[in-house]
């Protein structure tokens, strides 16, 4: 009997560490990132740079409301988050609420993409050219250097982190000025790149990129960005300059450029900017009434912000208007338009060369259905003009009026609606940044 | 095998020698109930300090070979006092056996394969019967029916929806982002317990595109968990072991505790069929109410022109209360089980069919499941093995509604929060529902016209076979190979048809949308062991078991949802943008144990044991964790010393294990999602940062307690102090975002749970025509989070700014904060309640018996921002009310307003506390002798009862039901709330028959 026990015991023993080999676990449902980073293949870099375009879309409905609401370009009405027509109107914005975090989170998230790409072209094995890998490099760093700059946008005076590549080493947080320094840096690298990277791109661009689909095109979208970032810098004549070599054209049609383009198919996103006309308190996009108001007679860009059948109230505000920039809601949405680039074009001329900023400025007013700028030449008047153009011809795409008139010190002009109500400078640095 | 068999015959052949030489021989008798003498079958009778056993027949005869004389016969059986009697040769011994008021004989399972009296138990393991469970009045759903009925427990329903939803936490809470729902076994089969979102409901709700602050494993779909599936009519009964230092042979699943359920098994003896119909209705438990409305209220909050509007409906009569209109539905309830027992001394057999109907208290949900059970046993090889086979088929539907937060305001809970009474929204001669002007859905139009059906075809299926390898006197070995399988298949349907106000595209929508969601799960699990018995000459017992067991899981679930659709088709490819998701999941694990349990004379059990599990989940699958255990118990009682005639019984007892979790699937890896831009596919980072190197947690109870019973037990008490550490907690722990993460996965803290169970139960009168059974229970929990290596952070909420819970260490687990007025961070509650109590009460005069289950949950907040959404939608009840503002002059409404304006989250924690009525039953049994005469024989039985549900709601809270959860079953987020499903009370009338 007690031989029994042993043998027993025994073969139990064996039986729980023998047979009971378990099988190593694997993630069934993705690829890892180690597999772009590790060594990126010819097929991957399609797939990770396919993402990174698909991903700049992420939240961005959150993002341009949040900064046009900033603004006072229009009201965001959500009758199931109240918090559109309270903090974001009274300027007290809180660090750990979505209208802070979730553009901030998916904008870096789309660095991240980026950076996982850089360190894969790094690490590649595959059959890349030199120049392949610089048409990658050139394109990535430049739509990093986007993000980068929406981040920068919303954070303003706080500064942001531009070396995130390491989770557990991020870089610490610049200020404004140095930042926008280091994004024209980036861009240059970016852009000497690009103009060594032969003559087409190793992988498919999307649609709304069809004008910039190989590396040299794809350079004057980045001349472009860095055009914006000098004239937000005050340097008029490096504006001048990127401007000369992006898509700039006077001449050409305003609405030429880079745009988000959405579909309804598959994991594809929809363009979450459109509300149909007449929305209700569900979720409506109402037009500042300062808007019209402050509108000249016939200004065709008043199509922007059509009448509803019937004045919208909520939270004590009320308005008339809708805003209807998107017909659909797989409309496209502009990144960077030439009518934006008209503009900068007046900016950066209007100290130096008040004759060709009142030029750039016509060409905007007869197309809005205006006639021909008959103020004052000075820098001040000049300023005005350019500003309430921008207004109009950049109205509801990406916060372009709260940043505008932050940057000439004019966040007193923006209109208060309701007693308690204010502006606010800047989003707060989100809490989990731990600053 | 065989081998051991020859021994054995040899040892019988040994053992039936009459050899009288040696003074042993044969003791006989019949044993009867020593009330009504009726004969009692499956009396366990055991020769005392050995194995030698038998069992009494159908008619209560039994015959037992004693070996020496003199000896003691042991007669014990489930319900009746055990008895103890000297015999000193063979003889015919008749014994009659009282009926037992307390269930200290009871039996209680320990170990993986043993069972302990619960006299010598060393835990506080709870045990509900099935009259406990369902016997007052049948349960929605099992879990459902545990709240209240032991100590120990935060049981919470998510939301009212039909068809569950339940997060039972036991002890507090064990994991914030790791699993916290306890492990269940039914009659040795692991069962699945998962809650699997649909597909579609999101696309439409977009509730996870908004402002909620919580990690991306959680959803706001309002799924159901699996455990609804099971059928409270089979259990015969449930035990509860709630922390690691019982649960801790059950190793690394086990760390929020076990719930071991054993169904219904058939008896030898005559073919017993029982029979019952159970009737009723359920209604909505609390309204919130209409705002008293008039044309300046009107004027004011909804616009211009809208004071007309509702002066014109006042007027010729045509306001509705929608909220009435939508929730104020009675449904119909009907539950009807036939079961089936019976079976010879080798074979028995148990059947049973049950079909429950339940519609809800909204228009098209409801709650509709069958179920179909048969278990076997059977006796072979001279009684030598045991082969017992349980099978289980369930069918169910539920239709949940569409409720719960949104951020389109087509939810009907929100797009009420927005629509008055002069709304005009029924719909014309035709069936044509107008749009709702005042928000983005029509709620009827929604309630009649979305489907949310959950489909399961569920197949659990066990069997155990037990051999007695060699039996001697003093010693045997037992061998028990069990396995089981448990497969389900979940389909969840979602159709929004184009005719809905937001699927037009005219207004922004989809077009009519699709989705069906198709979820094939598989579980299996296959265990050994060996237990082995051993008796020394002064009644010392050692019982040693040791076993191997592997689990696998299986899971692949793909979400379709089509949108666009051709008319009102609803396949999946009748529309234009079709798009898919897979999740697969595969998993082994693998564990051994040993366990050592010394009895001395039922005086002093003390117990060890080890347990070793590896997983497929962890960094290196095949690197082994273990799971210690000891503990022990002294009945002092059962001293010779012992001379308090007063306590007859008395235990000190102490018990310590260690338990664990494994990281939730997916925790080790960082995977990419998928995205696709004009066609083009590409992949992108998730929210989550993975940790390869990541540990599960363990977690630590040691639990100290006293039981006692006076009088002849007819009092009993039963007090247990417990600390439960869990250290290596798994957290998903915030990231900064310019990582591009937002959350990782970390071993990042340590926790701990504090807290006592007391329990009193008195069987105060015991007459012929009277009694009266009363318990009490009390019960607290205290949490706190020790050790935190990441920074605080928040989760389960929408930011500080409306209350949200945080993770920090020295604070409670469950701790909610939010923002004052000047935008510091402060402490506003804790969702853990102060203390629960419940008061339990049966009564039985002649042949009614009256028993009734009282609730009380003091404390515990809630975040309620359902009461914000209606003010801003101008619609709160309260609006116009002066009870909030502590200086008066700003009414409910403005006051909640100006307090989210302020940054001032206080107004949205509220006291969650409730007393409630939970169960109360009046049934009534025909005398038997009527029966006698009326049916001679055929019928045994006759029941007619009244019983209700949740029948009395005493609670503060202003909202539905202070029970709700927005962010469903799994994590530490119960309490939040956001226009969630109402809970309902029920009310039901019986009938049952045994034949």
């Amino acid at each position: 009997m007690k031989t029994l026990n042993k043998l027993l015991i025994v073969t139990l023993i064996f039986l729980a560490f023998g047979s009971c080999e378990v099988q190593d676990g694997k993630n069934l449902n993705g690829a890892d990132t180690t597999s772009i980073s590790e060594d990126v293949s010819r097929g991957e870099l399609g797939d990770a740079i396919a993402g990174i375009l698909s991903d700049m879309r992420e939240r961005i409905e959150t993002q341009v409301d949040a900064t046009s609401v900033l603004g006072r370009e229009y009201w965001r009405i959500q009758s199931s988050d109240p918090r559109w027509t309270g903090d974001l109107l009274t300027g007290l914005l809180d660090d750990n609420t979505f209208y802070t975090t979730a553009p901030y989170s998916a904008r870096y998230a789309t660095v991240k993409d980026i950076n996982l790409v850089l360190e894969g072209l790094v690490n590649s094995t595959a059959d890349f050219t030199e120049a392949e890998k610089a048409a990658a490099r050139g394109l990535v760093n430049t739509l990093k250097a986007h993000e980068l700059l929406m981040v920068l946008n919303a954070q303003y005076q706080n500064g942001i982190r531009i070396e995130v590549s390491d989770p557990d080493n991020l870089g610490s947080f610049i200020s404004y000025d140095e930042a926008l320094s280091s994004l024209s840096s980036i861009l240059s690298d970016a852009s000497s790149d690009l103009l060594n990277a032969g003559a087409s791109f190793p992988f498919p661009i999307p649609s709304g990129f069809e004008d910039f689909n190989t590396p040299s095109t794809f350079d004057e979208f980045n001349k472009a960005l860095a055009a914006r970032i000098a004239v937000y810098q005050g340097n008029y004549t490096e504006a001048l300059a990127l401007l000369s070599e992006s898509f700039l054209d006077l001449g050409g049609d305003l609405n030429s450029g880079a745009y988000f383009t959405f579909s309804l198919t598959g994991a594809d996103l929809s363009n979450q900017l459109f509300f149909a006309q007449n929305s209700t308190i569900a979720n409506a996009r109402i037009a500042h009434p300062t808007f019209i108001t402050d509108a000249e007679a016939g200004d065709t860009r008043l199509n922007k912000a059509p009448l509803r059948d019937a004045p919208l109230t909520a939270d004590g505000l009320t308005g008339e208007n809708d805003v209807f920039i998107y017909q659909s809601n797989v409309d496209p949405v502009g990144i960077i338009r030439n009518e934006e680039l008209i503009l900068l074009y007046a900016e950066a001329n209007h100290i130096t060369d008040p004759t060709e900023a009142v030029n750039a400025i016509n060409i905007i007013r007869n197309a809005a259905g205006l006639p021909n700028y008959s103020g004052g030449t000075a820098p001040a008047d000049l300023v005005n003009e350019i500003l309430q153009q921008r207004r109009y011809s950049l109205f509801a795409e990406g916060g372009h009026r709260w940043i505008d008139v932050r940057r000439f010190d004019r966040l007193g002009d923006l209109p208060l609606d309701r007693p308690g109500d204010g502006t606010a400078e800047q989003f707060p640095i989100p809490q989990n940044e731990n600053q | 095998m065989k081998q051991f068999l020859l021994r054995n015959i040899f040892l019988w052949l040994f053992l039936t020698l009459p050899i009288f030489a040696f003074s042993q021989g044969m003791v006989n008798g019949n044993i009867t109930d020593s009330e009504d003498g009726v004969p009692l079958a499956a009396v366990n009778v055991v020769v005392k300090g050995t194995t030698a056993g038998t069992t009494s027949d159908f008619d209560g005869n039994y015959e037992i070979e004693v070996s020496s004389f003199p000896s003691t016969l042991v007669f014990s059986s489930l319900g009746y006092e055990t008895k103890e009697l000297e015999v000193s040769g063979p003889t015919t011994l008749n014994v009659s056996l009282a009926p037992s008021a307390t269930g200290l004989d009871e039996v209680i399972i320990t170990g993986l394969a043993s069972s302990v009296k619960r006299s010598n138990a060393a835990n506080a393991v709870a045990t509900v019967s099935a009259e406990e469970l369902a016997g007052v009045t049948p349960p929605q759903t099992l879990d459902g029916a545990l709240q209240g009925k032991f100590a120990g427990a935060l049981i919470t329903k998510s939301s009212g929806a039909p068809g569950g939803g339940i997060s039972v936490r036991l002890r507090g809470v064990t994991s914030v982002n790791g699993n916290a729902q306890p492990l269940y076994i039914v009659d040795g089969v692991y069962v699945n317990n998962s809650s699997i979102f649909a597909p579609g409901l999101n696309d439409v709700s977009r509730a996870a595109a908004g402002g909620a602050s919580v990690s991306s494993n959680q959803t706001q779909d309002n799924p159901s968990n699996r455990i609804a599936d099971l059928n409270p009519d089979d259990i015969e009964n449930i035990e509860i072991l709630k922390g690691a230092s019982a649960a801790a042979i059950y190793g690394a699943r086990a760390a929020a505790g076990v719930i071991i359920i054993t169904t219904k098994k058939g008896k030898a003896g005559k073919t017993k069929i029982s029979f019952s119909q159970a009737i009723g209705s359920n209604s909505v438990i609390n309204l919130r109410g209409l705002r008293n409305y008039t044309a300046e209220i009107a004027e004011n909050g909804f616009g211009a022109g809208q004071g007309a509007l509702f002066t014109q409906a006042q007027n010729d009569g045509s306001l509705v209360d929608y909220e009435k209109e939508i929730f104020g539905e009675n449904g119909f309830i009907s539950n009807t089980n036939i079961s089936a027992s019976g079976g010879t001394e080798k074979t028995q057999f148990f059947a049973g069919f049950t079909n429950n109907e339940e519609d809800g208290i909204v228009k098209n949900t409801g709650y509709d499941k069958k179920s179909i059970r048969l278990n076997l046993n059977h006796k072979f090889w001279n009684d030598k093995a045991n082969l017992s086979l349980t099978t289980n088929y369930i069918n169910s539907s539920s239709n949940r509604g569409f409720f719960n937060n949104d951020n389109s305001g087509t939810t009907i809970g929100v797009s009420l929060t927005s629509t008055p009474p002069w709304a005009k929204l029924f719909p014309d001669e035709n069936g044509n529902y107008p749009d709702n002007p005042y928000g983005a859905s029509n709620p009827l139009q929604t309630r009649d016209l979305v489907t949310n059906n959950e489909k399961i075809e569920r197949f659990i299926i066990g069997g155990t076979m037990d051999v007695m390898l060699y039996q001697k006197e003093r010693s045997n070995l037992k061998l028990i190979l069990s396995g089981g399988v448990d497969y389900f298949s979940l389909v969840t349907t979602s159709i929004f048809p184009k005719e809905l106000q937001f699927m037009k595209p005219s207004n922004g929508g989809l077009n009519g949308l699709t989705a069906q969601g198709t979820t094939q799960n598989k579980d299996a699990n296959y265990s050994a062991f060996l237990v082995h018995n051993y008796y020394t000459g002064n009644n010392i017992n050692f019982t040693t078991q040791a076993g191997i067991t592997k689990q696998t899981f299986s899971q692949n679930t793909t979400r379709n949802t089509t949108s666009n659709l051709i008319a009102s088709e609803t396949n999946l490819d009748q529309g234009a943008n079709v798009s898919v998701s897979q999740f697969r999941l595969l998993q082994e694990d693998a564990g051994f144990f040993i366990q050592e349990e010394v009895n001395y004379q039922d005086k002093l059990i003390g117990t060890i044991g080890l347990r070793g599990d590896k997983s497929s989940n962890n960094g290196d699958a095949n690197k082994l964790f273990y799971y210690p255990k000891a503990s022990g118990a002294a009945n002092l009682h059962n001293f010779d010393f012992w001379n308090l005639d007063v306590l007859s019984q008395f235990k000190l007892r102490v018990a310590y294990g260690q338990a664990g979790n494994f990281a939730p699937n997916g925790a080790l890896f960082t995977a990419y999602n998928n995205s696709l831009i004009d066609g083009i596919v590409g992949i992108v980072v998730p929210n989550t940062l993975g940790d390869p190197d990541i540990q599960p947690e363990t977690q630590k109870e040691l639990e100290f307690g006293i039981d006692a019973g006076l009088l002849e037990n007819r009092i009993s008490l039963e007090f247990s102090y417990y600390i439960k550490k869990v250290d290596d907690l798994i957290l998903q722990a915030n990231n900064e975002p310019s990582s591009g993460f937002n959350f990782r996965f970390a071993n990042a803290g340590n926790l701990e749970n504090k807290g006592i169970e007391l329990g009193i139960n008195a069987s105060v009168f015991a007459n012929r025509d009277f009694s009266w059974d009363t318990g009490i229970l009390f019960f607290k929990n205290k949490s706190k989070i020790t050790k935190l290596d990441v920074d605080p952070f928040d989760t389960g909420g929408f930011g500080t700014g409306l209350g949200t819970f945080r993770i920090e260490e020295g604070k409670s687990v469950t701790q909610i904060v939010g923002n004052d007025g000047d935008g510091n961070i402060i402490v506003l509650g804790d969702a853990e309640p102060d203390f629960q109590m419940t008061f339990n009460n049966n009564f039985r005069y002649k042949d009614f018996t009256l028993s009734f289950l009282w609730h009380w949950k003091k404390g515990g907040d809630n975040i309620n921002l359902s009461n914000l959404l209606f003010d801003f939608g101008q619609t709160s009840g309260d609006y116009d009310d002066f009870t909030l503002d502590p200086s008066g002059t700003l009414s409910n409404g403005d006051y909640r307003i100006d307090s989210f304006f302020a940054g001032n989250a206080a107004a949205f924690v509220e006291d969650a506390g409730y007393l409630r009525l939970r169960e109360i039953g009046l049934y009534y049994s025909l005398p038997q002798n009527f029966l006698e005469k009326a049916f001679k024989g055929y019928v045994s039985n006759i029941r007619v009862g009244l019983s209700g549900n949740n029948l009395i709601n005493i609670f503060d809270y202003n909202s539905y039901d202070p029970e709700v959860s927005n962010f469903g079953s799994n994590g530490l987020s119960s309490g939040v709330e956001v226009t969630p499903f109402p809970s309902s009370k029920r009310f039901m009338f019986h009938f049952s028959a045994d034949f």
